[in-house]
């Protein structure tokens, strides 16, 4: 859950001034570069710089355990990442993930918007408790839907009808994402309905109300009206939110440990590096799915013709 | 404060607050670190107290629960060249891993004859030694034995195998099966199931992998009549009426409710010798009855094929120092003191964990607490058990083994060949893990 | 039509709904926190405690008598706080000049803190504990700290050039005009106007670093400063062959309440800046 916000853009309060005089216009610039950069620099720091530096460790033969067979392989770990048919089996399993979670958070989240648009009593409460999911652990998270599922303590199979009682949910590969996926939808789906109401808040009502007279019913206005004119809250939605999804690891690491073929990338990223110590290989690994990330959201753009403006605040 | 290099590059305030927290007594008194995992925390505590003396003191720091996790926590520490690891309790499979890393002080000859002596059995002995050098001190051992209730192997008609030992996993599962009853076994794709897969190719008088000083060059033998017999067992369990529900996820803890459960005839459990004080009526346990209790039985590890004796599962804990410790003459002298024969029958007493000196099998206050064809059994597993691959990639091939083999669902007799071409595709760095 | 009894239902339901989908597993991992450790080892299935296994606050004093627990919620106490202060300053200083000057680069600040936003935290973590073990600041606060800046910065920078936008700078100005020396209209004016700004970007800074996993179970080893969400998947009770559910969810609930409270006491401030002209044109 690390994107929370898309802000608004910039109304242009600067245009109200006088015309600068030149050197004024000089030191409001020196100002302005002077208070950015510490937030620059330390956001470098703490990023582009480890990047590089497993740019740089990708291209060894470099385990801890021996630490004297260091060796420079070149691309080597690239090659063997991306001939292995684990690390495609964990991209597909990613992708299911971020594709289905996302599907569900949307429409979920949607329908959530809607109510929380309309409900006129108890308006804080719901809000209020729309904001625990988002705000609990996610390792919480996954520890409370763990033992939801599981046949020996929990109550899923208790309530639903057609289940085994001692159905085992992790036993294999799609049982477990779909309890991976329930956690994560859980956890995220009301960040997704706050953004959407905020969308929704901006559809004019006056326009609704127009197409009800012209006679529209309740779906076409819901496709015609509503749902074109949210469109850029909906694509910023998507958008942090897949990123965000495709980063999938607490849910895994707490509800399966990577069983039955649920690990994801970043999972796999981190066995490599935390557990079989193999800096080498996991740095590599590091870097495509840094790749990875870049060319999702590319398509996601290019796919939705997102408005990345309205996510920069320019307006 | 932990040393000068800690301090390196922090704004001040933030090295302020995490040093003072991690600053220990004012005294000039050296506080030694002792990692422990999680079994017998009781005794261990009183124990590090005993051991501790007028010149240091003995603090525990609690490791994680799975095998894999303290591992991960103490080689993170030991690569990051920590010298407040002093000592640790380690898995007997990862000695040779962290030997070779040059993460273990090797035992000084003085030290080493006076804790791996001829009283030790001789298991535990071949757990400790890497590249001919001793590198730790066993605590305590550990083995699997075959937990069953009387009344179910009476109904099964298989309770004469079972005490003689000659009893093979198919006719446990067999009886199983045929009286609405259950097989515990550990499955889940962790250490525990590794131990199970290893067990039962040993018992076929097979290996896993064999001349494994030859480190990613040693010889994969998995995929052999040894380990198709052993492929054969998880086949018959999975598909059997006898598998417990959980079995992709079981775990050893997980079964041990199966063996009491109401109205239901017990189950045939492989696990731990702690087993047996989990279910011990007393004061605070009150798990099962003492009428319950007297129906509990137990045999000798289970055979993987008729003509061939089994090699019962060892484990237990080695206690090893640190090799960047500050005070490695204390910390030498306090593994002695943690893995002497009083504290060995503590943790046998207190915990169920039992002890690698033959001796303290003898001990009164053993034969007391436990019944004498119980100690035997436990004695002559350990003894006889079979060890998992001694490997400085120890961690890989165990981590490779168990990615094939899980889910036991899919084990079929293909899987050993299979297993076998990922192994070593992952020794020689051709494949992820 | 628009107040039919049958959308009034339907808006109920949905209300309803809500509500169920946010607490169920809320009251769920209560209600296992009060089930007995006992039964948990032999099977306790049911949403609430069956018959006779009703554990009282025994979970909750056995997980606070631990005493790595308390430490972690120590830790992630004073690790979250720390990064969230050390954010927010940062980051009010680069949003007090993209919400008030013209200067070049604006741009590039914003994308950074998008694109960083977006990054990978996992790919971090080798370099950063090759680093980190290099230079003595593995499993240290510090250690901590710098990385969780990674996402806190970009966060804290985004909220606050949102609120920082909406100030009516010019209020300065009159002020100044109206005889207050600059610091008085800065102390007098701006800053009651961006206070409330300022205090929810922190509180979204500290969700944040509160709920941070991934750093805080690679780039830590003991409990010298192992944070809350790392150490619940650590927890270990006293039987070393279960995981104690029971335990567990105690200890999930006393970490849980700090975010409960903040969530009940500035839930407004907190919608507001979650949301914060998200989408505005």
């Amino acid at each position: 859950m690390s994107t929370a916000t898309a802000p608004a853009p910039a109304p242009a309060e600067k245009k109200k001034d006088k015309p600068h005089q030149s050197d004024r216009a000089v030191a409001e610039n020196k100002l302005g570069m002077k208070l950015v950069a510490p937030a620059l620099i330390v956001m470098l720091f703490v990023t582009a710089f480890p990047m590089l530096q497993a740019l740089w460790l990708s291209l060894s033969n470099y385990a801890l355990t021996a630490p004297d067979d260091r060796s420079f392989v070149g691309a080597q770990n690239y090659v063997t990442a991306l001939s292995d048919p684990l690390f495609w089996r964990t991209m597909l399993v990613t992708v299911g993930i971020m594709v289905v979670t996302v599907f569900f958070e949307l429409v979920i989240g949607f329908v959530f918007a809607i109510v929380m648009h309309r409900v006129v009593f108890a308006r804080g409460i719901i809000r209020t408790s729309i904001l625990i999911p988002y705000g609990i652990i996610t390792v919480v998270s996954g520890f409370a839907w763990q033992f939801a599922f599981s046949g020996t303590n929990g109550f899923v199979n208790y309530w639903l009808p057609f289940v085994e009682d001692n159905f085992n949910w992790f036993g294999e590969q799609f049982p477990a994402l779909f309890a991976i996926c329930v956690s994560e939808i859980w956890k995220t789906t009301p960040f997704m309905s706050l953004l959407l109401l905020a969308g929704l808040a901006q559809v004019s009502e006056d326009m609704v109300e127009a197409a009800k007279v012209d006679g529209a019913t309740w779906w076409q206005r819901l496709w015609k009206v509503i749902l074109p004119n949210m469109r850029a809250a909906i694509m910023v939605a998507i958008l942090f939110r897949a990123l965000d999804a495709f980063r999938i690891f607490d849910n895994i690491f707490v509800m399966t440990a990577g069983a039955v073929n649920t690990e994801s990338v970043s999972f796999l990223t981190y066995r490599q590096v935390i557990e079989q110590f193999q800096i080498g290989m996991g740095s590599a690994l590091s870097v495509l799915l840094f790749l990875s990330v870049l060319v999702i959201a590319f398509l996601i753009v290019k796919l939705f013709r997102v408005d990345l403006a309205a996510a920069r605040q320019e307006g | 404060m932990r040393g000068p290099g800690r301090r390196i590059g922090v704004a001040a305030t933030l090295v302020l607050a995490a040093s003072t927290l991690s600053a220990c007594s004012s005294s000039d008194k050296p506080t030694l670190n002792w990692y422990i995992n999680p079994d017998g925390q009781d005794t261990l505590n009183a124990l590090a107290e005993r051991c501790s003396t007028d010149e240091y003191d003995i603090a525990i720091q609690l490791l994680p629960t799975g095998a894999t996790d303290q591992r991960t926590q103490l080689a993170r520490r030991l690569a990051a060249n920590d010298s407040t690891t002093d000592l640790m309790s380690l898995d007997p499979v990862f000695v040779p891993e962290f030997a070779n890393a040059g993460w273990l002080l090797e035992l000084p000859e003085e030290v080493a004859s006076a804790v791996v002596d001829d009283d030790v059995l001789a298991g535990p002995t071949d757990t400790v030694t890497w590249d001919d050098k001793i590198y730790a001190a066993p605590q305590w051992a550990n083995t699997q034995v075959l937990w069953y209730r009387t009344s179910l192997a009476e109904a099964a008609g298989i309770d004469d195998a079972l005490q003689e030992g000659t009893a093979t996993w198919e006719q446990v599962i067999d009886a199983a099966a045929q009286n609405d009853a259950t097989v515990g076994v550990q499955a889940d794709r962790y250490e525990a199931y590794m131990v199970w897969i290893n067990a039962l190719i040993q018992g076929a008088g097979g290996d896993i992998v064999s001349d494994t000083e030859a480190g990613v060059d040693a010889q994969v033998d998995i995929d052999s009549e040894a380990g198709r017999a052993a492929a054969a067992v998880i086949q018959q369990l999975a598909d059997s009426g006898a598998a417990q529900s959980d079995l992709s996820v079981s775990r050893e803890g997980t079964s041990l409710g199966a063996m009491f459960g109401p109205g239901s005839p017990g189950e045939f459990m492989t696990n731990w010798t702690f087993v047996y004080k989990n279910y011990e009526p007393s004061d605070t346990n009150t798990v099962v009855d003492a009428e319950q209790f007297e129906d509990l039985s137990w045999a000798r590890y289970p055979r993987t094929v008729a003509d061939e004796e089994s090699k019962p599962p060892v484990g237990g804990i080695n206690i090893g120092v640190g090799a960047y410790t500050e005070n490695p003459e204390f910390a030498l002298e306090a593994a002695q003191c943690v893995t002497d024969e009083d504290a060995q029958r503590d943790l046998a007493v207190n915990e169920g964990l039992m002890p690698a000196r033959a001796s303290v099998y003898d001990d009164p206050a053993l034969t007391e607490a436990y019944d004498a064809s119980l100690l035997e059994l436990f004695r002559e597993s350990v003894e006889e058990g079979g060890p998992r691959p001694k490997s400085a990639f120890y961690n890989q091939i165990s981590g490779a083994v168990q990615s094939v083999w899980h889910s036991p669902f899919d084990v079929n007799q293909d899987t050993p060949a299979e297993s076998a071409q990922f192994l070593e595709d992952v020794l020689q760095g051709r494949a992820l893990l | 039509m628009g107040n039919s009894p049958l959308r009034k239902a339907g808006i109920a339901v949905g209300a309803l709904l809500i509500l169920t989908w946010c607490l169920l597993p809320v009251a769920w991992i209560i209600s296992l926190s009060f089930k007995s450790q006992e039964s948990i080892t032999n099977g306790n299935p049911g949403f609430l405690p069956g018959d006779g296994t009703f554990a009282g606050w025994d979970n909750y004093v056995a997980a606070w008598d631990n005493e790595q627990f308390r430490r972690a919620i120590f830790n992630s106490i004073g690790i979250s706080l720390i990064a969230t202060v050390l954010s927010v300053i940062i980051a009010t200083l680069a949003a007090y000049a993209i919400a008030r000057l013209e200067f070049k680069g604006k741009k590039l600040v914003l994308t950074t803190a998008l694109a960083i936003a977006m990054f990978p935290v996992v790919s971090l973590v080798g370099p950063l504990f090759d680093m980190w073990r290099a230079i003595g600041l593995y499993d240290t606060w510090a250690g901590l700290v710098i990385p969780y800046m990674s996402f806190t910065l970009p966060l804290a920078i985004w909220t606050l050039s949102a609120f920082f936008r909406e100030i009516p700078w010019e209020m300065e100005q009159a002020a100044q005009v109206d005889g207050a020396t600059s610091w008085q209209a800065f102390r007098k004016v701006i800053v009651p106007l961006a206070a409330p700004g300022v205090f929810t970007a922190a509180i979204l800074t500290f969700f944040f670093a509160w709920n941070d996993f991934v750093f805080g179970i690679s780039l830590t080893s003991t409990e010298a400063a192992r944070p809350i969400p790392a150490s619940l998947s650590f927890f270990v009770g006293a039987d070393p062959f279960n995981r104690p559910a029971s335990l567990l969810a105690a200890g999930a609930v006393i970490a849980t309440i700090p975010i409960i409270v903040i969530v009940l006491v500035f839930q407004r401030k907190i919608v507001a800046g979650l949301t914060s002209g998200a989408v505005k044109g």
